[in-house]
């Protein structure tokens, strides 16, 4: 190269570094203490000592200097304390011991001729040099030279091999060959420094010594040499100190700018301080005046503390995180009540971070880069994954969960600013959020968040409104208000979770019919498969609580239809998201499946009790299977007609030898389901009011009184099945009095059965034979006409059976292999299937509904257990790609 | 009562103004509300309609001895100046038309005929649109007849799809209200077609949702939605309307569309299907079944409809109450007679009622005392007996009494007896079709195997698929006609 060049060259790195100064030297403040202040570390006092016994000499006038300032700080410092003063030591210091103790372990290589083993000195010393550039450190003199006599030996090394070529072995040729390579590289990259040392070592110590004790920040010794004088004038105008943890800060106003940005230039690097970087720009808070510092500082702040934690699975502390809802809240004041400066993901327009901007009328509003909406994303996670980490009966669960109140706040107040701002997308994450806290959660309670959010919007004076449980009436208004806002928003991903939302407090309000509506017309179930698992999760949660909604209000059939899906799979709780897979034969989890799994789960508040949701569960099963299993004769028809999940608990208790008196829920129904079939409804009825868990239903006792009728009308009905053929005539007053119904419901019930072929038999009267009975009066009594069938005749109706179901799954495979499209699904409906915003109209939906009906709890109930969703474990991967849309 | 059934003021939303027209004259006749109310309403509704004479006599009954005001006067004679304006517009293409030269030799071909008409009498597209205006303007004079003319023949050759359907609404209105029954049921079909062809319907009120997701299926059910409640005008007149009805709102989009958005018809589907009853010998098996699949969507709308009418059936086929039905069906009457389409079905209405109940009583009874059922039906012993013995008569082979029912005069009950289905004839029932089933299998797969792999756009239509329903067409190949034939 040329000199020509390399002058070039020169000025262009010297600019550079120049720049970056003004980018670093903030940091370097931080660390390192200017000449000018009085107070200086001792950091740089024991260092000298050190590396004066490590190297061959030290500038004794820089230690000297040093011991003077550390007496002076001795005799002031009451704020300084010796275990800051060695922990800060240790830092710097063990830099230097590594690299020393490097080249020392390379001087030995070197003088056996070890050339691998100088080769990985080598590289761990450069990796060091690297390190100590990024942190702006000067490059050690050490380094240099170690440079220089690499070189050399490498050149006799060289040398000695071209005589002796045979002498080495071909490992250590071949290192010997890359630390050639590597060593010129590096020659190359300190070109510099090596020329000024190979001109005078000694004055190239003294120089490194010197940037070394004057701190000055520069990264090469060169520039430290002519420290920018306008630099040191200035910080003496206008220094101040603040002496936390023996460190100098200058906070002032004017220097916000440039300290954050010295922190946003240290975040994301190996070996930042996280915490001191909080403090920091805590301090830098304090100072900030104008609105743009302040939402600079505010923005630097909250990501740093979102950066508290690096690992996945670790919460943020309680107190850090209290804070950063505080900040948070205080950014979108800031915002709020500065309409000129705008927060933005994107901003195109190139701005200096370091300039003050204040607002100019033609330029519009001042663009900041960052993102309020994500912080408020991150604090809501933040949160749930506190509450997924701490033990749910403990008190500290209890006073966690009294902080969602603040944060809902913060996402009401968030919400408003992004309405007053006009930023739709950020308005429907910041819904979608508010949605999830108050979704599954007793008016009361949304009652409670609401009034502690109501005054913060009041507060922060914007023109826009947004929608509150006291412009909405009721909890119920408030919910589809923010849905169909919700709707109208192209995110099909926040779509699909507002109607999971919206179904799931419908039910819990038991409205049925509304919820159930909603969820055929939304054909959700037709898609959930290719949701994320998280949405599916919310979807079970939805049926399971459509199910419970219709087993409060006495639909049993519903209930258990919507119930026996989920129950089929016998994995519940992990459906829910409400406990982990449990692990069986065969099935192992990654650590990675593991982990996410445990990510998913929901907080403790949050479940659904699955007690009383299998509760609910078996005694509709009850209800509906019982009378079924008694109307059917032969026992393989029997086995198909169960539904296995009770089957099996049936059978189970089949088997028992001793019945003990009931302990768990399930015996309890199990006992029930027993005297159910031996007409003993009376204790049937005793047995399922007596599970306690019911009344964790807010409607307790309705339901029990529902229960209690429904017991006696299925006991009415088995009773008539199973003694339909030992009878030819049955009294309708006698059975009245046994099941103590009215006349007029037994008849009804009766009727209902003869009516859909369950029963042949038919009503009549006959004269009272009773004594007492006035003559003439007559008696209504069923007459059965019941035909037995023979053995041949009924192996004949099996057999036409299964030929049939042989037909008809020969012709379902011949479709599959055909592609014959199924006449049911095609036609003007396929564009119907995607659901229709607002109050939900896509008509599509509904076809369900009337067969439905027709086929009652069993027809429906078999293979339908697929229809649910159980992509769990599998699909993670494809799961948290879509999360991130 | 009849006010508490009253299901105008949920089915003019989605009617025409003028359709409106004869519902709202029919409240007045039966004085449900007040008639000040009602000729205020009869005022409202005209003012926006170029029916001068007629606001300005409406205008009288409402503030009588009172003079019209300048706008009024000015409305009118802007309307006689559009009319003479239009009508000068539209005579070229009318007489054209009228031409029986070009009557001759018009096609089936609208681009060919537009085309015709275009190289030998220079007619412009203008001018078949101002067809439609003139269709338009005729209809809000009231001149329905002469509308349905203009749009007829702008319909015969206006090419593009944006106001072809709104000429369709406005023929079959105009046929409506002109009384033209048997073609309004054409064009009724015709507007049904159209919809359900799947074309990208206009939108007709709702710009608001063009870009929603599903915009699409939105606009196919407002225009079923205001397809169902015009066609009870011509189901209710037409001859044999009730079961055209029938079949149309069983169809499941209908139905959907009906839970969805408009359960209050639910009302005609059931009086429909209770009024057609009888006749149903030369009905299909859909109307056939009706009662049944209306009963189970009755039942499962309940928790958003339910009047006396449906009230009645839930009462008989679900509950089995006969004393309610009873009741619900004297309240049913009340219904019927304040009802713009029912009042004339009354009787009918009644007739059937007592067939439906009498026919569930006796399928589940075996021996029923006449006086008993007489009282279920409202009727009197003697009344009821000469009823009874009638409906045994009549009743065709698929009913319960058929034959086996017998009047004892002595104890004076009916007994019926039921024979079991035997057991050879069930079996035999079930194993019919199998035969069948399994050969057009074997056809597709041999069609399959020679290599042939278009599936065959006929498919085989198949009546008995047993219980998985809903699956009703299989892209099988046709099977062989001679083996079909045998089986």
């Amino acid at each position: 190269m040329s000199r020509f060049f390399r002058a070039a060259d020169d000025t262009d790195t010297e600019s550079e570094s120049e720049e970056e100064e003004l980018l670093t030297s903030d940091e370097e403040e931080e660390e390192e203490v200017p000449q000018q202040v009085a107070k200086s570390k001792p950091t740089g006092m024991a260092r000298f000592l050190r590396t004066g016994s490590g190297d061959e000499d030290s500038s004794s006038s820089s230690s000297e200097e040093e011991e003077s300032d550390e007496d002076d700080d001795d005799e002031k410092g009451s704020e300084t304390s010796d275990d800051e003063k060695t922990v800060v030591k240790s830092a710097r210091d063990k830099r230097v011991e590594e690299m020393e103790a490097c080249g020392k372990a390379s001087d030995n290589a070197l003088k056996v001729g070890d050339w691998n083993s100088v080769g990985n000195e080598f590289d761990k010393l450069g990796r060091l040099v690297e390190r100590q550039k990024n942190l702006q450190e000067p490059v050690p003199t050490l380094f240099i030279r170690q440079l220089v006599n690499l070189d050399k030996s490498i050149a006799n090394a060289a040398a000695k091999d071209k005589d002796s070529k045979k002498k080495m072995n071909a490992a250590a040729a071949r290192a010997l060959a890359t630390l050639k390579q590597k060593v010129k590289r590096a020659l190359k990259d300190n070109e510099e420094d090596v020329k000024a040392f190979n001109e005078d070592p000694n004055a190239f110590e003294s120089m490194y010594q010197a940037a070394v004790a004057a701190l000055a920040p520069a990264v090469k010794p060169i520039k430290v040499v002519k420290p920018p004088p306008e630099e040191g004038e200035e910080e003496n105008d206008t220094f101040t100190t603040v002496g936390k943890a023996g460190k100098v800060y200058n906070f002032t106003a004017t220097s916000v700018m440039k300290n954050l940005a010295a922190v946003h230039e240290s975040r994301g690097r190996k070996n930042t301080d996280r915490v001191e970087n909080i403090t920091i720009l805590q301090k830098l808070l304090e100072v900030a005046e104008t609105p743009y510092s302040r939402i600079s500082v505010l923005l630097a702040l909250i990501a740093a503390r979102f950066d508290y934690n690096t690992a996945v699975t670790a919460y943020m502390p309680v107190e850090m995180w209290l804070s950063t809802q505080k900040n948070v809240d205080e950014l979108i004041t800031v915002v709020a009540s500065n309409p000129d400066y705008v927060v933005q993901e994107v901003v195109t327009v190139e701005y200096d971070p370091l300039e003050e901007r204040t607002p100019q009328t033609e330029n519009g509003p001042v663009l900041i880069r960052g993102s309020i909406i994500s912080s408020l994303d991150r604090l809501d996670e933040e949160f749930t994954k506190s509450l997924q980490n701490i033990d749910p009966h403990g008190t500290e669960y209890v006073d966690r969960l009294k902080h969602s109140m603040g944060l809902y706040k913060t996402i009401c107040c968030a919400q408003l600013y992004f309405v007053s701002k006009n930023h739709s997308d950020a308005i429907a994450r910041a819904i979608m959020r508010r949605v999830e806290q108050i979704y599954s959660k007793p008016d009361a309670v949304v009652q409670a968040l609401e009034n502690g959010a109501v005054p913060a919007l009041a507060d922060l004076k914007l023109s826009a409104t947004i929608p509150t449980l006291a412009s909405c009436d009721s909890t119920k208004n408030l919910v589809h208000t923010l849905c169909v806002k919700l709707y109208n928003t192209d995110n099909s991903f926040l779509r699909t979770r507002a109607i999971l939302c919206h179904i799931y407090h419908y039910a819990f309000h038991n409205e049925f019919y509304t919820a159930r509506d909603m969820l055929f017309m939304s054909r959700l179930g037709d898609s959930i498969y290719n949701a994320d698992v998280g949405t599916q999760v919310l979807y079970n949660r939805a049926v399971v609580q459509l199910g419970l909604c219709a087993f409060r209000i006495g639909l049993i059939k519903e209930a258990h239809s919507a119930l026996h899906d989920i129950f089929a799979t016998q994995r519940v709780k992990e459906l829910l998201a409400q406990g982990m897979h449990q692990q069986k034969y065969g099935s192992t989890m990654s650590p990675e499946q593991e982990r996410a799994e445990r990510a998913r789960q929901l907080p403790f508040h949050l479940h659904v009790n699955t007690e009383l949701l299998e509760a609910a569960f078996l005694v509709s099963s009850m209800l509906v299977e019982i009378p079924l299993l008694a109307s059917i004769d032969n026992e393989e028809a029997k086995r198909k007609a169960v539904s296995k999940p009770f089957r099996r608990l049936l059978d189970f208790a089949d088997r028992q030898v001793f019945t003990g008196p009931p302990e768990s829920t399930r015996d309890h129904i199990m006992q029930a389901s027993k005297a159910l079939q031996d007409g003993q409804w009376e204790k049937a009825r005793d047995l399922i009011l007596g599970i306690k868990i019911w009344s964790l239903m807010p409607e307790e006792k309705s339901v029990k009184e529902m229960l209690g009728r429904r017991i006696q009308e299925e006991g009415l009905r088995t009773y008539l099945f199973t003694n339909s053929a030992y009878y030819t005539t049955l009294s309708i007053p006698l059975l009245a009095a046994t099941f103590s119904l009215p006349q007029k419901a037994v008849t009804s019930i009766i009727s209902r059965m003869i009516w859909s072929d369950e029963l042949s038999a038919s009503l009549d009267y006959v004269p009272s034979t009773f004594d007492g009975a006035v003559s003439g009066e007559k008696l209504p009594v069923v007459i059965f006409h019941r035909v037995e069938l023979t053995r041949l005749q009924q192996l004949a109706q099996t057999l036409s059976d299964k030929v049939n179901t042989l037909v008809e799954n020969n012709e379902k495979a011949l479709d599959a292999k055909l592609g014959g499209s199924d006449g049911a699904r095609g036609g003007p409906w396929a564009d119907g299937e995607k659901r229709v915003g607002g109050a939900g109209e896509g008509e599509g939906g509904r076809r369900e509904r009337p067969s439905r009906g027709g086929r009652g709890g069993r027809g429906g109930s078999a293979g339908r257990g697929a229809r649910f969703a159980q992509g769990l474990g599998n699909r993670m991967d494809g799961a948290s790609t879509r999360r991130a849309q | 009562m009849a006010s508490q059934y009253d299901l105008t003021t949920k089915i003019i939303p989605y009617l025409d103004r003028h359709l409106v027209f004869p519902l709202l004259s029919f409240l007045s006749e039966h004085e449900i509300f007040p008639a000040e109310e009602l000729i205020k309403a009869q005022y409202e509704l005209a003012t926006n309609t170029h029916m001068v004479d007629y606001i300005a006599s409406l205008y009288q009954q409402i503030h009588p001895g009172e003079e019209f005001s300048a706008e009024f006067l000015k409305k009118r004679e802007d309307a006689v100046a559009t009319n003479a304006r239009l009508s000068e517009e539209t005579d070229p293409v009318m007489s054209v038309i009228q031409n029986p030269e070009v009557a001759q030799n018009l096609r089936q071909d609208k681009l060919q005929n537009f085309n015709y008409l275009k190289e030998t009498f220079g007619v412009t597209p203008e001018q078949i649109i101002a067809l439609y205006n003139m269709g338009q303007f005729q209809f809000s004079i009231g001149a329905y007849s002469a509308a349905a003319d203009y749009l007829y023949h702008f319909r015969i050759l206006y090419t593009q799809n944006d106001l072809l359907l709104s000429a369709q609404y406005g023929k079959l209105a105009s046929e409506i209200l002109s009384g033209e029954w048997d073609k309004a049921l054409d064009e009724l079909n015709k507007l049904k077609d159209f919809i359900e062809s799947g074309l990208p319907l206009p939108t007709i009120n709702a710009p608001a949702t063009a870009n929603t997701p599903g915009s699409a299926a939105l606009t196919q059910l407002q225009a079923r939605t205001w397809l169902m409640h015009w066609s009870l005008f011509v189901y209710f007149n037409a001859e044999d309307g009730r079961s055209a009805l029938l079949e149309t709102f069983l169809n499941s989009t209908y139905l959907n569309t009906m839970q969805t958005s408009c359960p209050w018809l639910l009302r005609y589907l059931a009086a429909a299907s209770i009024i057609s009853r009888k006749g149903t010998a030369s009905a299909s098996r859909t109307v056939r079944t009706s009662l049944q699949t209306i009963v189970k969507i009755i039942q499962a709308e309940q928790y958003q409809y339910s009047d006396p009418i449906t009230t009645f059936l839930t009462d008989v086929y679900v509950d089995f109450d006969f004393e309610q039905a009873q009741k619900s069906l004297k309240d049913a009457e009340t219904v019927l007679d304040s009802d713009f389409f029912l009042w004339e079905f009354k009787g009918e209405f009644l007739e059937n009622a007592r067939y439906v109940v009498s026919e569930a009583y006796c399928r589940i009874h075996q021996r029923i005392d006449i006086a008993d059922l007489s009282a279920r039906l409202n009727l009197s012993p003697t009344e009821g007996e000469k009823w009874i013995v009638n409906l045994i008569r009549d009743s065709d082979s698929r009913s319960t009494l058929a034959g086996d029912a017998k009047i004892d005069l002595e104890q004076n009950v009916i007994s019926t007896s039921k024979p079991s289905v035997p057991v050879y004839q069930s079996i035999i029932e079930k194993t019919k079709g199998l035969a069948f089933r399994t050969q057009v299998l074997g056809a597709a797969m041999a069609k399959r195997a020679s290599g042939d792999t278009t599936v065959d756009g006929e498919g085989v239509e198949k009546e008995n698929v047993g219980g998985s329903g809903g699956k009703g067409r299989r892209g099988g190949g046709k099977p062989p006609p001679a083996a079909a034939a045998q089986s």
